[in-house]
Formats: C-alpha cells, structure tokens, sequence
C-alpha cells in the first residue's frame, strides 16, 4: 500500500512540474501549444540516452554516454529548451490561436514518428530502457528505500519549480505575458514586443516540461514510444483548466484532482464483461464529461488566478499602503500566483 | 512650433483599393490635431501606417524627425507614440489597476531574470510610486472604486475612460486616439474633452480621428481633413466652413457645437 501511494505522488509531482510549464505557454502567455508533451518526451529520451551508456547490439542510440544523472538532466532540459526555440521561432511569428496549435501538432507528430522510425536516434519503436534508480549508488540506497528518495528528489524540484514560477508570475515579465493573452495589439501599442516574449515564455515553459520528462525517464527507467503520444498534453491540459488557468496553486491541484484522483479512482473499476480497455476508455469519457462542466460552470477553474488587488481600502494615499504591507512593492509584485 | 509628426506621400493599396494615396500632414508639437473624413477616407489606414501596425507602399513618415514608417508597432510605441483602437482595448482578464500598471513599459523590469531574482529596493520603490500614480489617474477619471475590478465587466464608457487612464499612465510623446466618442453619451463625451485637453498639459500632444464635429471643433488646434485616400485640407477647423472641397466631400451641413448640446 505505501509503495503504492509513493509512486502515484511521485508521478504526481513530476506531471504537477510538466503542467506548470505548460502554463506558462497557455495560462499566462495564452497560447495553445499542442507540442508540449514533445518537449516532455525530448527530456525523457535525452536524458535516457546520456546516463545508460553504449548501446550494445541490436540497439542503436545517438550519444549513449554515462553522465551522471543531474548533469544529463540540465542537458535534457537544453534540448527540449532548443526544440522549442526552433518550433517556437517558426509557429509563433505569424500563428496564432488555432493556427499556431495545428503547426505545433504538426511539430510534435514529426518528432513522435521520427523517434519511432528513425532507429539510430533513439532506438525507435523499442525505445530506452536502463537508467535504473538514478544517484541510488551515490547515496547508497537499496531498491526497498530509493522510491522514497526518488518521490523526495520529485517533490523537492516540484516546490523550487513552484517557487521559481510564483515569483515569476507576480512580477513584471509574468503580468506583461498575460497582457499578451488578453490583447496583443493593445499589448504591442503599449510597447511590448510580442513575438519576442512569446518565445521567451515558450522556451522557459518547454525547459520546465523538458524537467519533468526528465524526472519521469528516471522514473520509468525507460521511454519508448508507446509509452507516451501527442495526445498526453491532453491531461495536462484538462489538469490546467480544472485546477485554474493561469494559477500556480491551481494547476497543483488540478493535477491531484485530474491526473492523481482520477486515474487512481479509475483504476479499480471492475472489469465488464471481460473488456480490459473499459476502465481507460471510462477514464477518457470522464474526463471529457469533468472537462465540459468545468467549461461551462466553473471556467477559472478551482483557485482561479489572483489578480493584483489594491489593498488600501479608500484607495487614497500611499503610505498607508506602505505600512500596512511593509512596502506597497510586495503587494504588487506577489500579488498574481 | 514644431512638426512632432510628420507624415509625407503615404501610399496603400489593398488588393485593388487605393486606401491611402499620396497623404501628407504635420502635427505640431503641444497641440491638438483633428483627422476628419467621411467613411473610407482612409483615416484608419493611415494611423496604422503611422503607428506600424500597417506597412506604407511608399512614403515616409516622421516622429521627432527620425523615420519609423515600416517600424513595428512595439518599437514606435517605445519612441513614444501610441495609439488606440476604434473600440477599447482593454486587457478584459486583468483588474483595472493592472490595465493602468501595464501601460507604463519597463524593459528593465520586465525582463526574464530581472523578475526572477525579484524586485530591488529601487523598484519596490518604484512600483510603490506606480500605484500611487495609478489611483490619482484612476480617482481623475472616476474609476478608483472599481480599481479590483476585472477591465472586462466594465462598461463602454468606462472602458473608454479606462484608455484615457493608460494614456496618462504611458504619458508618450504623441497619442493617436482613435474615434474616441464613438459610442458616448455627452455628460461622457464633456468628461473627455478635458481629459483630452488635460493630455496635452501633461506634456502629450493629440492627433484624434473623429465623426463627432462639435467635439474636433472644441478640442483641437488644427485639422486635416481626409477624403479618398488623400489629404484634401489642413486648416483650423472654423476655416473649414469656408472651404467648398471639405463641404462637398464631408460637412454638408454645418452643425455648431450648441446644435449638439440643444
């Protein structure tokens, strides 16, 4: 039972990361990426390829060297940071809305049948396989106790990810990206540079997905794809809107409602009439169903993102700010989360 | 007096229509210039080519004597010229406060890794300052009870004030206001007849595209006067009456400011 509840939070937290990323791309910047889960896979197999060593015949791999592990994890979040540049570069310069979501569909499946078809890049269809219990030797952990570092390891990048993108989106960078959301042509006559941080904020997004494929690689301890598809930035996505598009908190607990709760809760169901694709395909459909609802009822989603509120309440004068929340600065820069 | 704007043989075609040709005009520094015309004059075509969000076929177009014709809009807005749009456009998602934040561009504190380390004590300062700013623009304007309020449930009116807000906030060089009466009652439109000649004591001068002739008579210090793609005359506006080209094209009948207010 606990090794149980240990692995359902530590998926947990590894696709908590990947949906923050995402919502940098969709919750503040706005736009609908449908290439993220590509950026994701790209930090699986790259940090795959980097950490199990040579490939022995019949498989064939790219790289294949024995770095440890958190220095093939900056490296795969690089790449996925660089597939992103290149995708974004092209998809965000003119596209927008649906547009820019069918050319980064269209990104995300040349990548996934490259990475099937093209053997020597990541060992196609059949995949990666190796990278067990990544730093276990170097903390010397035996296999009863490593999922416990590991679910340690996943929560304690989940909270400096957190950190990281809360300070982000109350500041200056985070509340200008929504301006672009919300009109981009006021936005560019008001001086900001749309193209430009767009991309910024496609990158950084992609850089935090790639993380959380990276965790996940090790994880899994192998990548493959039939293990993941396009189709996955689905849930991510259904995860963002439950928990509130564009909050931080929110997209946390979207993803202990939508990926934890749901999957798990679906996970018993009894079998019908000997259809073992029943409880997947039940998962699908409720997910849509929750998904409909929310759109309809709720749309910001459980803890919609804040808005910077001015707390003085005549609203007047400026020290009475100042006193009441140390500097009136604070209240402007931490006010969105 | 000095041309802070200067537009010079402008040319745009679309497909088949020619909707800018060969418009030239000045506006003077400190004043506030009107842009008239009849539907399809080419006003609005104009203020993109001149604000970057369209490209000129040919002509140039100068802001403080230096060229921004074919500039994008981010940049010309940075030298100091913004415009606005012929309905509000505001940021609907964010609170009002937010909207008057925003219209004030900080590359410094915008950046990336400038927002990631967190805010100085400098820009605390600085943002402090912002805020105090923003409620006196907004209490000006009579916005400051609705300052937590999403933009979006504003209504019309107050949207248009709320522009009126980001431009104070901006406080650019020269702003284009883009027939900002457009959909105004006149207790309304009395209110942004100061505010637009508050602008110019703020130190930013005024080009306004507007329909409403009462409101260019009263406010501005010279017009230009559009029809078919070309600038048929440039004139304070109680010449105009006077000029048989700018009758036939677009007056007819000449409604004074008292008719309106009748």
């Amino acid at each position: 039972m606990i090794d149980y509840l240990v692995s359902v939070l530590t998926e947990g937290s590894i696709f908590a990361i990947m949906a923050l990323g995402l919502n940098i791309i969709w919750g503040w910047s706005g736009d609908f990426d449908l290439a993220f889960y590509g950026y994701v896979a790209l930090g699986a197999y790259m940090t795959l390829v980097l950490t199990i060593g040579p490939a022995t015949s019949p498989t064939t791999y790219i790289l294949g060297l024995s770095l440890p592990f958190p220095i093939a994890v900056a490296i795969a979040v690089i790449s996925s940071m660089l597939l992103a540049l290149i995708v974004g570069a092209i998809a965000l310069r003119h596209l927008r809305g649906i547009y820019f979501s069918i050319v980064t569909l269209g990104a995300v499946y040349v990548l996934y049948t490259f990475a099937g078809q093209f053997v020597p890049l990541f060992n196609g269809y059949n995949g990666l396989s190796g990278l067990f219990d990544p730093m276990g030797d170097f903390f010397n952990l035996d296999f009863t106790s490593y999922p416990f570092f590991y679910l340690g390891l996943c929560v304690v990048v989940l909270c400096v990810v957190l950190f990281l993108v809360t300070r982000l989106s109350g500041s200056r960078f985070g509340l200008a990206l929504r301006s672009l959301r919300e009109d981009e042509r006021a936005a560019a006559a008001f001086g900001r540079g749309i193209y430009v941080m767009k991309l910024k904020a496609y990158v950084i997004g992609a850089g935090i997905g790639g993380l959380g494929g990276a965790l996940f690689a090790g994880y899994l301890s192998a990548f493959n794809p039939s293990a993941w598809s396009p189709v996955e930035t689905i849930v991510l996505y259904a995860a963002i809107l439950v928990g509130g598009r564009g909050s931080n908190r929110g997209v946390v607990l979207g993803v202990a409602v939508m990926v934890m709760g749901l999957q798990e809760a679906t996970r018993y169901l009894p079998e019908i009439a000997n259809q073992p694709s029943f409880a997947p395909a039940f998962r699908l459909i409720l997910t849509g169903v929750i998904l409909v609802l929310f759109i309809r009822f709720r749309p910001q989603g459980l803890l919609p993102e804040r808005r910077l509120r001015d707390k003085d309440p005549a609203g007047t004068g400026g020290t009475a700010v100042a006193a009441g929340n140390a500097v009136a600065g604070a209240t402007l820069d931490t006010g969105a989360a | 007096m000095t041309a802070l704007l200067e537009v010079q043989d402008l040319h745009k075609h679309f497909g088949g229509v020619q909707a800018v040709t060969a418009c030239s005009f000045t506006a003077a520094e400190g004043q506030i210039t009107g842009l008239i015309g009849p539907n399809g004059a080419g006003k609005s075509t104009a203020i993109d080519l001149i604000s970057g969000f369209k490209v000129p076929d040919t002509g140039t177009v100068r802001f403080e004597g230096k060229e921004v014709q074919g500039k994008a809009p981010h940049v010309v807005s940075r030298m100091g010229l913004i415009r606005t749009f012929q309905s509000p456009r505001e940021w609907p998602g964010l609170s009002v406060l937010e909207n008057l934040i925003l219209a004030c561009f900080e590359p410094r504190r915008e950046r990336f890794w400038r927002s990631l380390w967190g805010p100085s004590r400098a820009e605390k300062e600085r943002a402090n300052e912002q805020l105090i700013h923003a409620r006196a623009v907004l209490d000006e304007f009579g916005l400051l009870h609705l300052r937590n309020e999403r933009a979006g449930n504003l209504s019309g009116g107050q949207k248009r004030l709320l522009e009126f807000g980001r431009i104070r906030m901006a406080e650019p060089r020269l702003v284009i206001l883009d027939e900002p009466m457009g959909g105004v009652n006149p207790v309304l439109g009395e209110r942004m007849a100061s505010a637009v000649l508050g602008f110019v004591k703020a130190g930013t001068s005024v080009v306004i595209v507007e329909h409403n002739l009462p409101f260019i008579e009263r406010v501005t210090d010279q017009v230009v006067v559009m029809a078919e793609g070309r600038v048929i005359a440039e004139a304070p506006f109680d010449q105009l009456r006077g000029n048989q080209a700018v009758v036939d094209a677009y007056l007819g009948e000449m409604p004074t400011y008292d008719d309106a207010d009748a």
